[in-house]
Formats: structure tokens, sequence, C-alpha cells
């Protein structure tokens, strides 16, 4: 309670946090409450497929029926973006959450054991981070089939790297330090040395850091959706529904922003997610690292 | 210091033989007949897969086509990519110099603007300018290339029609391809002037304001951290307090003392900088039609152009790892106290 | 602080005025007469016509080469004779009265672009160069078929059969200035594959660069070849009406130029260029500032074309195509197929034969709008199919019975269909497309929401799969349903009756679908001279296939071309490859 208490503080000054915490729980609500705010179809067996309202490919500007209008192909945009909030919270948390531990255990692993392990694993590391990193997604993508769980998996495999490096440096820092020491002393197994004194003392750098590149991720999921090498088509999800409009960026001639919605609303959308998720992530710093004050 | 270089050099093969291995073991997950639909490009040619496998060696296993590509590799031969329609080599040698020249005129622009701007916030912390600057770099920071590249697009070249994609227009096309212009550096805006051609010139610089405009912003945000951060820590030493209390004028404080002391890591950081941009460029390319290596890299990458990926990421670890020695060169060479080596 | 950033912006505003805008032509003035520009996005392969066969390449060289005849103007059956002298036909002795041996007189005084004179062995060399390439998934099959009797020169081993070049000897020779054509069996169709395949090329040339020197000990070293090892890949040397400048493959260009050696009138046009430019922004930002003559777009974006001052939209241009054609899959490839489900008619899948009950099929081609199909994706455009050959065909028949949508029907068919099982238990099984291609998406997705508003216990997934999978899934027969379509290699009936409804034709081996009355059919057609008994054949043909449904036809599709109003002398024949978008471009001229 007094740390909550402290970090209120912290954040009491900073409105630029707060306005992250806003947008956050902005989205949160809108994934949360998304069967209410748009209802799916009856009948409809996944939720997460947007309704089509006929099939001409011409987009149509937002009307009472339509609030955001529709993207290529009579997607309803509105209804697509609801759901999608759900499917960015699920790639983000989803991506971090399992490249922070890959990245923990492998990094601390490496750390820990030091020798031909800390060699082979980082030298792994290494030629995974020589790869520009949606170059090398793009291919897992490719080999794998494109679909959002593989699309996860990409993002996974070129993250996990960066998490893996810091943690190691953590724990080799952690290890010489008195209590590890004495835990060994007292006959501690490597397993309990490792997850009940090492990784609780090295773990929070990554934790701040995986905040911070939580932005980074949703952006790098969504380029891949973004080259159609996401969710299937029609599915709610934010970087395809901007690759829709692709096609469309040049309006009608005599009208230049015919289809402005169509570029402007997905976008704003990951846009302000992902602003969200980096002020978020400066709040969290900032708290957990009182150097940077 | 040499054998500290020789040393980070020696790295460099281990480093191209994982990207390279990395790759073959990622082809595992397909089937001859998937690899073969890089040949395939129409109904009428189904009946022959069979024929295409046979001829591309692709029901080997993958070990084997690896060996027999590394041998290829020996020889020099780096094969042909179908995306690019040419062999591997003569590609890089055509896309790179493209997002060079793109990285290039980006990079300089960034370096300026971030620590300024990261200076600025610093001297001014807390007041109006730390906060707008700040909220502008974290903007860019949260922008998908892919939106602000769109957007962009819209108004620039959709309605005011300034700021078309690609690399240029036919005419200087047509002149670039002529006799008479020489490539003096690859470096198609300085060649342009070598040449003395100003219209070429004006129009290819139009051509990369806008993907440059898209690099700055989403890039220029990192920097500008960094030198705020360093440049905090800098004010707040002690000697800083010192020469304060001396009596000395600010803005000496400011420029004498720490700012040439918080640059240290900026400039080390530079050479990477300058890398994350080229990786960065990837997404930047595809939208603008850029022909530039990214574009080409991202295309065989869709297409299981396997030679073409090879060859683009090939360039990209080798690019990568000389950065990084650079970095570790610089850091020796602007911070005395440093000894490389040790 | 202020101060320091005016002059900054002094400069942006300075910049920002200078910058021009887009200036659109005016009007009655031509923009860069006597260059021709077309915008394209499809990249071409080869420009050796021996070894490509995709459209972009194709139209390329029927620029730059030429084959023996040609068809007249839009006719798909009337031909014309280019290097051949005249057309050989069964009144003139051109052709045999058993229909198995074609003499062809030559032409006299056509040169190559470099000048050198060409010769009847040029023609002939060429032909036997075009057949004995036989690259793999190139279109050398489609003159060894009539000529040599069999589609390939290497067996399924790899190896070169042994009785390739004494047969090729016996089916192409020269007989003073004519070339001598002599077939294994009657093959109806053979002049028109000679109208669009096969051109002369300069054998001197070819030998100069390291090509074939038309020799028996030689000719294994040549066949397969890798693409770039051949002289013809970047540069060319035919007797076409346009040279080769250049192949910038950087920027994805090509730039001909008039031959002005040719043996007819020269060409109007002084240069054309022809452009790969993925994004359609930019092909229509330059076709609006008259910096492009013509410019590739499909039916989706034809309303941001519309409107623009100094473009002309030729709408409702035939096709020789049939696409997007719906497959069943008679037989599915079971093994670890994720696309049908449990395997069993449990509501939680389908059985591997699901599809060879006709009940099944019908049931699904009353399913399908259509009319919406066309109305929507189509904007309007072209007609329903009334079978698998096309409108634009001769053995086109256009009384042929069609399905419409008609849902109690549908109902009806899925309630006999498995002896009732199927609508008791319900089906799930999965769709599969081929990601970026729009109308073959739209099937998919209507063919979806009608059956599964048919009985709750449907489910159809649709998926969008890449080309790579997509292909491995098709090859191994695992798609349940798949859509696809067929472009024709020739204007003749037989190319599409084969592949798609002969057991031994591309489409009918994935499906697993075998009748020998539809190969008899299929047979006698392609053997038989007589025109009209021919077109009774196939209307038989499609009346069969109406009622065993291996197949759902949609629609016979029109395009339309946009190009400049100065655009003069353009005509669509629907067998030029990329007609309309590109083009034969000798006709045209601008001003």
């Amino acid at each position: 309670m007094a740390r909550l208490k402290a970090a209120w503080k912290v954040l009491k000054h900073r409105p630029m946090s707060l306005l992250g915490f806003g947008l956050i729980g902005f989205f949160l609500t809108v994934a949360v409450l998304a069967p209410v705010l748009a209802p799916p179809e009856a009948g409809s067996r996944d939720s997460y497929i947007i309704p089509q309202s006929g099939y001409s490919p011409d987009p149509v500007r937002p009307s009472k029926e339509h609030w955001f209008g529709t993207t290529e192909q009579q997607y309803d945009l509105y209804y697509g973006m609801v759901w999608g909030s759900r499917t960015a919270f699920s790639v983000a948390l989803k991506v971090v959450g399992f490249s922070v531990c890959v990245g923990i255990l492998l990094g601390g692993a490496a750390g820990f054991y030091g020798g031909w392990v800390d060699e082979i694993l980082m030298r792994f590391t290494d030629v995974i981070l020589a790869f520009p990193d949606i170059v090398l997604a793009v291919v897992i993508v490719a080999v794998r089939g494109p679909s959002l769980e593989n699309v996860m998996v990409a993002v996974t495999a070129v993250s996990w790297p960066s998490y893996a490096r810091l943690m190691r440096g953590d724990v080799l820092s952690v290890k010489e330090r008195d209590f590890v020491a004495a835990a060994r002393a007292i006959g501690a197994s490597d397993a309990r040395i490792l997850f009940r004194h090492i990784i609780p003392n090295s773990i929070y750098p990554v934790l701040v850091v995986a905040s911070l590149s939580m932005g980074r991720i949703v952006i790098t999921a969504a380029a891949l959706s973004f080259l159609g090498l996401g969710a299937p088509v029609g599915y709610a999800d934010w970087g395809q529904l901007i690759s829709l409009s692709r096609n469309w960026i040049l309006g009608s001639s005599g009208n230049p922003f015919e289809y402005w919605h169509t570029v402007f609303i997905p976008g704003l959308s990951i846009f302000l997610f992902v602003l969200g998720w980096n002020l978020l992530g400066d709040a969290v710093r900032d708290i957990l690292d009182p150097r940077q004050k | 210091m040499l054998k500290f270089c020789l040393k980070r050099l020696a790295f460099l093969p281990f480093v191209m033989f994982g990207v390279t291995a990395l790759l073959f073991s990622c082809l595992q997950f397909l089937s001859p007949e998937m690899r073969a639909s890089l040949y395939i490009k129409d109904p009428r040619q189904l009946s022959q897969l069979e024929a295409v496998i046979e001829k591309h060696g692709l029901r080997k296993p993958v070990y084997v086509q690896y060996g027999l590509w590394l041998k290829q590799v020996a020889q020099g031969e780096l094969g042909y990519s179908e995306t690019a329609k040419m062999p591997v080599a003569s590609a890089v040698r055509a896309f790179f110099p493209a997002t060079f020249e793109l990285t290039l005129i980006t990079f300089f622009p960034i370096m300026i603007v971030g620590v300024y701007f990261g200076v600025l916030s610093a001297v001014h912390k807390d007041k109006f300018v730390d906060h707008a600057s700040r909220f502008v770099a974290i903007t860019g920071y949260s922008l998908p290339s892919f939106v602000l590249g769109l957007f962009l697009l819209m108004v620039f070249y959709g309605k005011l029609h300034w700021f078309p994609p690609g690399r240029y227009d036919l005419t200087t096309d047509m002149l670039v391809h002529s006799e008479a212009f020489r490539h003096w550096t690859g470096l198609l805006t300085l060649d342009c002037l070598l040449n003395g051609e100003g219209a070429a010139f004006l129009t290819v610089a139009k051509h990369m304001v806008l993907p440059a405009t898209t690099l700055l912003y989403i890039s220029v945000a990192l920097l500008l951290r960094i030198t705020r951060s360093t440049m905090l820590e800098e004010l707040s030493k002690d000697y800083v307090r010192t020469a304060r209390a001396k009596g000395l004028p600010e803005s000496v404080v400011i420029r004498k003392h720490a700012l040439a002391n918080a640059l240290i890591p900026v400039v080390t950081l530079s050479s990477l900088m300058f890398i994350g941009l080229l990786g960065g460029v990837v997404i930047t390319e595809t939208v603008f039609d850029f022909p530039g290596i990214g574009r080409w890299g991202v295309q065989a990458a869709q297409q299981l152009d396997i030679p073409g990926v090879l060859g683009s990421t090939l360039l990209a670890a080798f690019l990568f790892v000389i950065a990084n020695l650079v970095s570790d060169l610089l850091y020796a060479v602007v911070d005395p106290r440093i000894r490389v080596g040790n | 602080m202020i101060a320091r950033i005016r002059p900054v912006m002094r400069l942006i505003l300075v910049v920002a005025l200078l910058l021009p805008t887009v200036p659109a032509p005016a009007a009655g003035e031509v923009k860069n007469p006597g260059v021709y520009t077309y915008l394209t996005i499809s990249d071409a392969d080869s420009l050796d016509p021996a070894y490509s066969y995709d459209t972009a390449s194709h139209m390329l060289w029927m620029n730059l080469y030429e084959p023996l005849f040609q068809f007249e103007k839009t006719s798909t059956s009337k031909l014309i004779p280019l290097i051949a002298a005249e057309v050989p036909s069964q009144e003139n002795g051109g052709i045999s009265p058993d229909g198995r041996t074609y003499t062809i007189q030559l032409r006299k005084g056509v040169r190559f672009h470099d000048g050198a004179p060409m010769t009847p062995e040029d023609m002939k060399w060429s032909l036997q160069r075009f057949l004995l390439m036989d690259r793999a998934a190139g279109p050398s099959a489609l003159l060894l078929e009539p000529l040599l009797g069999y589609a390939a020169t290497r067996g399924d081993d790899g190896k070169i059969l042994p009785d390739v070049w004494k047969d090729l000897q016996k089916a192409v020779s020269l007989q003073g200035d004519k070339l001598i054509l002599r077939l294994p069996r009657p093959y109806a169709p053979l002049l028109t594959i000679l109208a669009s395949w096969a051109p002369v090329m300069s054998k001197a040339w070819a030998i100069k660069n390291g090509d074939w020197d038309g020799t028996e000990a030689t000719w294994q070293r040549y066949n397969n070849p890798s693409k770039e090892s051949s002289p013809f890949f970047e540069r060319a040397m035919g007797t076409g009406p346009f040279k080769l400048e250049r192949w910038d493959r950087k920027t994805k260009e090509f730039i001909l130029a008039r031959n002005d050696l040719y043996w007819r009138e020269p060409a109007k046009l002084k240069n054309v260029v022809i452009k790969g430019v993925a994004e359609f922004g930019t092909r229509k930002l330059m076709l609006q500032a008259g910096d492009a003559d013509a410019i590739y777009a499909d039916r989706p974006l034809l309303t941001q074309l519309q409107g623009i001052p100094g473009v002309k939209v030729i709408d409702d241009l035939p096709t020789v195509e049939m696409s997007p054609v719906v497959f069943f899959t008679y037989e599915i490839n079971a093994q670890g197929n994720s696309f049908l489900g449990s395997g069993k008619l449990d509501g939680k899948g389908i059985p591997a034969d699901f599809f060879s009950d006709k009940d099944v099929r019908k049931a699904f081609a009353y399913a399908f709008d259509y009319k919406g199909f066309i109305s929507d994706v189509m904007r309007g455009k072209g007609t329903q199919a009334t079978g698998a050959i096309p409108k634009s065909l001769p053995g086109h028949n256009p009384k042929g019975r069609k399905y419409s949508l008609d849902l109690k029907k549908a109902e009806e068919h899925f309630r006999k269909a498995w002896g009732g099982k199927v609508w008791e238990n319900g089906f799930k099984f999965t769709i599969a497309f081929n990601t970026a291609n729009l109308p073959r998406q739209t099937v998919c997705q209507i063919l979806k929401r009608n059956i599964e508003g048919l009985n709750p216990k449907f489910k159809i997934d649709v998926r969008a799969v890449e080309w790579p999978t997509f292909l491995d899934g098709y090859k191994q027969s695992k798609l349940p349903i798949f859509v696809m379509g067929w472009n024709a290699d020739y204007p003749d009936p037989h190319n599409f009756a084969f592949p798609m409804l002969h057991s031994k034709g591309d489409y009918p081996m994935t499906q697993k679908f075998k009748n020998p009355e539809f190969d008899r059919l299929v047979e006698e057609a392609n053997a038989e001279p007589s025109v009209s008994r021919r077109k009774d054949l196939y209307a038989k043909l499609q009346d069969l296939a109406f009622e065993e449904v291996p197949q759902l036809y949609i629609i016979d599709a029109v395009r339309y071309r946009t190009q400049r109003e100065w655009v003069k002398g353009w005509y669509h024949n629907p067998i030029f490859p990329d007609s309309p978008y590109g083009s034969y471009f000798y006709p045209i001229s601008k001003d």
C-alpha cells in the first residue's frame, strides 16, 4: 500500500504518465466491453470476424449505419476497431510475456552456468541480433504460413535475445554477491539458487526494459500484419485494416480525401495504443528506477 | 588495438555462417512443393511442378542444400534472386546505394535534431520546451512507419502532388541511364550534382523528402532521450557545480563542460544508430516503393526467394558487425579513459 | 529560441513554394510524342521466347519477335501470315488431307534487327530450339504434344528420352523454302499455337553468343537450362517491329526502339517504355499527369480512374480466360490434413470422398450467388459463364445450361446427399484461397455465407493461404474446395476442355475426377477437323459437365483499359498476352 502511494506521488506530477494510464485504460475498457460496444451478428461463430455488408470494393464513408465507415470490401471499421483492441492486447501481452520468460531463463542460465552454455547461448543471440528484425520475422512467418499465432512466434523469436543479454549481465553481477555465496555454502541446489536468489534479484532491469519495449513490439507485429502476413482477411486486427487502405489513399478524382477514414482511423488507434504503452513504460521505469528522476 | 580489431573481424565469418545456417534451418518447415512455388507463377505451369523441384534440387535434405550453397559461395557465386531478376551480387550492388543514400541523408538531421533538442530539454528541464520536445519525440517513437508513411502520402502526394513515391521519374530515369551520365559515387543526389544536372537533382531529392521525413520522425526520439539523460547526469555532477560556483556564464558551463562529456555516449552510439536506421528502412522503403535493399529483402522473404533473403540478410549482418566494431573504436577515441581490449 | 527557428521556417516555405505541382497536360497537346509508356505491375521473367511462360514476358517478346502467324486484328480464329508467306489450309494444299502434314511457305525479304536476312534455316532452328529447350514449367510442351506426340523431352526420372532427336527430325524439316511439319496424329489447334509461340530468332547471333549450334551432338547441353544462361534472357535478336534498347532490372523497366529495317511499314512509335510500378497510386498519378499512356488496373479500382480529364476508359473487352472457377476434390488426401476437420461426417469434419456425391456438388452449385458476384465484385460487368469454354472461343455454347442461386434446391440436394446424413449431422471444413486475390476470396465468402445460412450445423471456414502453402495443398489434393482459374495458351476450346475436364488434365488430376465419357469427347473434338462438328462435340461436353458439376464456372469476365485520349490505333485481341493493358504496339500511334 505504501508502495502504491509512493507510486501515485510520482505519477501525480507527471501528466504524460497519467495520459499513458488513461489511454491504456481506455483501450482496456473497449476490449473488455467489446461484446457490448459492438455486438457480433447473430449466429456468427467467431466474434473476431468483422461483419461485411455486401462485397463491393469501394470503401464507404462514415454514416449512421457504419460509424467509422467501411473499408475495401465493406468490412465495418467500427466493429474492426473495437474487437481489434482485444487482438492488440492479446498480441502485445503474449509476445512480451513469452519473450521475457525465454529471455530470463536463457539469459539467467547463460550468466549462472557460464562456460560453454554461456558461449553457445550468447553466440546464438549474436546471430539473431545481426538480422534486421523485420526481415527475420517475415522469413519465419513466410515459412510457417501467415497467421496471428505465427506473427507472435516470429516477433518473440526476434525479441528475446535482448532480454537474455540484459539478464545475463545482471546475473553475472548478482552471482558474486554474498547471499549467493551463503546459499551455496549451506548446500542449496543450482535450481534453488537460480530461482530463489539470483533471478528475483536481477529481474528488475529486464522488466523495466520490457515495459519500455511493449510499444515497439506492437509496432513490429502490426507491420507484419500490414505486409499481409498476419491475421486472415476480415479478422479484427488493426494492422490488417490499415493495409486494406493502401489502394485508396489517393481518393477519387476531384476528392483526394474521399477515403481518409480507411487510413486515419486504424492508424490513429495503433498510434494511441503504442503511445499509451510508451508513456506507461516511462512511468514504470521512473517508479522502479529512482535514479532517473 | 589492432589485435582487438582483428578479433572482432574474426567474429564476422562466424556471424555470417550463423545467419545463413539459421535461415536454412527455417527451410525445414517447407515442403519441396512450397519451395518450388517461387518458380511457378501461373496455373498453366502447375502440371510441371515435379520437374521444377527436380531441376532446382529441392527434394534433397536441407543440410545437403546448405552444403551445396556453401560450396557455391566458396566459388564466389551467390546465386540468382528471382525477386530481383538478377544475380544476388548484382542485386546488392543495385539496391544498396539507394538505401545507403536514404540512410545517410536522414542520419545527420537526426543527429542534429536529436542532440539539439536533447540538450535543450535537459537544460530547461520540466519547462515547456522540455515537455514539448519530449512529447513530440515520444509520439514519433509511437508512430508506426507505415501509418505515418501512408498519411504523408495521402496529404503530400494525393492532395498536394508535391512528393511522389519511388526514387525518380521517367525523365530522370532516362537521364541517369544515358551514356553521358557518370556514376561517380553511386549516391544519386551527389552524382546528379557532379554531372551538373540541377533538375535531376531536385527530382531525386524530392523523392527522398517523404521517406526521409518518416525515418527522421520515428528515429529521433531515441537519440533525444539518450542525450537528455546523459546531459542531466552531467549537469548534476560536481565539476559543473564548481564551474557555476566560480561564476562562469551558464552557456559556457553547458557548452564547454557538460556537453562535451554528455556527447561521449551519443557519439559511440551513432554507428549503432546508423545500423538501426538501415534496419528501419525496411517498411519505409516498402511504403514509398523506394528501390532499396529493405524492400528487396521483404519481397524476397515474402516470396521465399531464398537466395535473395540470404543476400540481403548477409549484407545486413556484415554491416551490423562492422558497426559494432566502429562503435567500440569510437568509444576508445572519444573517451581516453577507456582502453580498448580490456 | 524563436528567433533561431524563423530562418528555418522561411527556408521551408521557400522550398515549398518552389515545388511544382503535377502539371496536367494542356488540352490538345501531346506529352512525349512518339514515346509510348505503359505501367504494369508484373515483372517479366525472361525475354527468351522458348523459356518464358508468363504474360509479362510474352507481351514484351511479341513486339520483338514474330511467329509464323498472327491473329487478324480482334479475331481469335482468323489468321494472317507473318513469317509464313501464307496460312496453310486443306484448300490451298498446305495441310494434307489426313491432317498430319503441314507445308508452310516462308516469307522472303525479312531481316533481323542487326540487318542479317532471315532464312528458312533460322525458322527451323528456332522451332527446334523451342521444342528441345523444354525447361521445367516452360512452354515447350505446347508444341511437343502435337509435333512429337509426347509432352516432355525428359522422363519422370529427369533423364532425356532416347528418341527425341530422331522424332524431332521427322517432325520438323525443310524442303527448299518450305517448312514441313509432320504430326504423329491430327491436331486441330496446331496453327493457333504457332500463332502465339515459337517465333523466329537469329541462329547466327545465337551461336555467336554461345547458344545451341543446331546439331545433335550439343542439344542436350541446352535442355532444361538455367534462366540466365541463355543469351536471349536479357537481349533480343528477332524480326519484330521493335528492338530491345535496354532492360533495367533495378527499376523494372524495358525500353524498346523502333526497328527501321522492319519488312512492313516501320512502326509509328519511336520508343516504347514498359515500367513496373507496384503501387496503384503512382500509376494513376502518372497517367493523370500524362507521363504514362496506359496503365494496368483491375476491376475493383475502376471508380478511381473514371472522370480524369484526358483519360479514356474502354470497357467490356472480352477475355480468353475462365476465372474464378470453384473446383471440388473428389478424393481428398486425408493424410495430416487439417482442411477436412475430423475426417468423418460427424458435424466436425467431412470424409475424404465427401464431394464424390453429386448431390453435395449440386447443392454447392445452387448455393452460389452468381448474379451478386457479378454485380458487386465485377461491378456488373461480364456475363455468367455457361461452361468451361469462354465466350470468346469458337466452341462456346451460349445456350448451355447454367446454375443460379436457388437456396431451396440447394437444401433439397443437401437433404438427399449421403443418404440424409449430411443434413442430419452437418459438416465442417476449410476452403482455402491464395492471398491477395479479391475475386477468389469473395467467391469463398459467398459460398460460406449462403451455405451456413441453410443449416446451423453446416460450418465452413475460409482461410487465406500464401501461394506456397496453397500450391502444396493443391498438388497433394489436400484442399476440399479450391478456387483457381485458367488463361488460354492459344485460342482453341481444346486449351480449356483438356486441362479442366480430361482425366489427364491439370485440374482433374488434382481433383481426382475421372470420367471416360468426358475423356472420349475431349479427344474426339480435338482430332475433328470440321468446325461445326467440333462445336457440337464441345456443346455435348459442356452439357455433361453441367450434370456432373466437377467445377463451378462463374463468369465470362470482361476487362477495361485506361489510356490517354491521344493514343490512337490500339485494338484489343483477347489472346494477346496482357491485353487489354499491355499490347501489340505496332499499330499504335500518339498524336
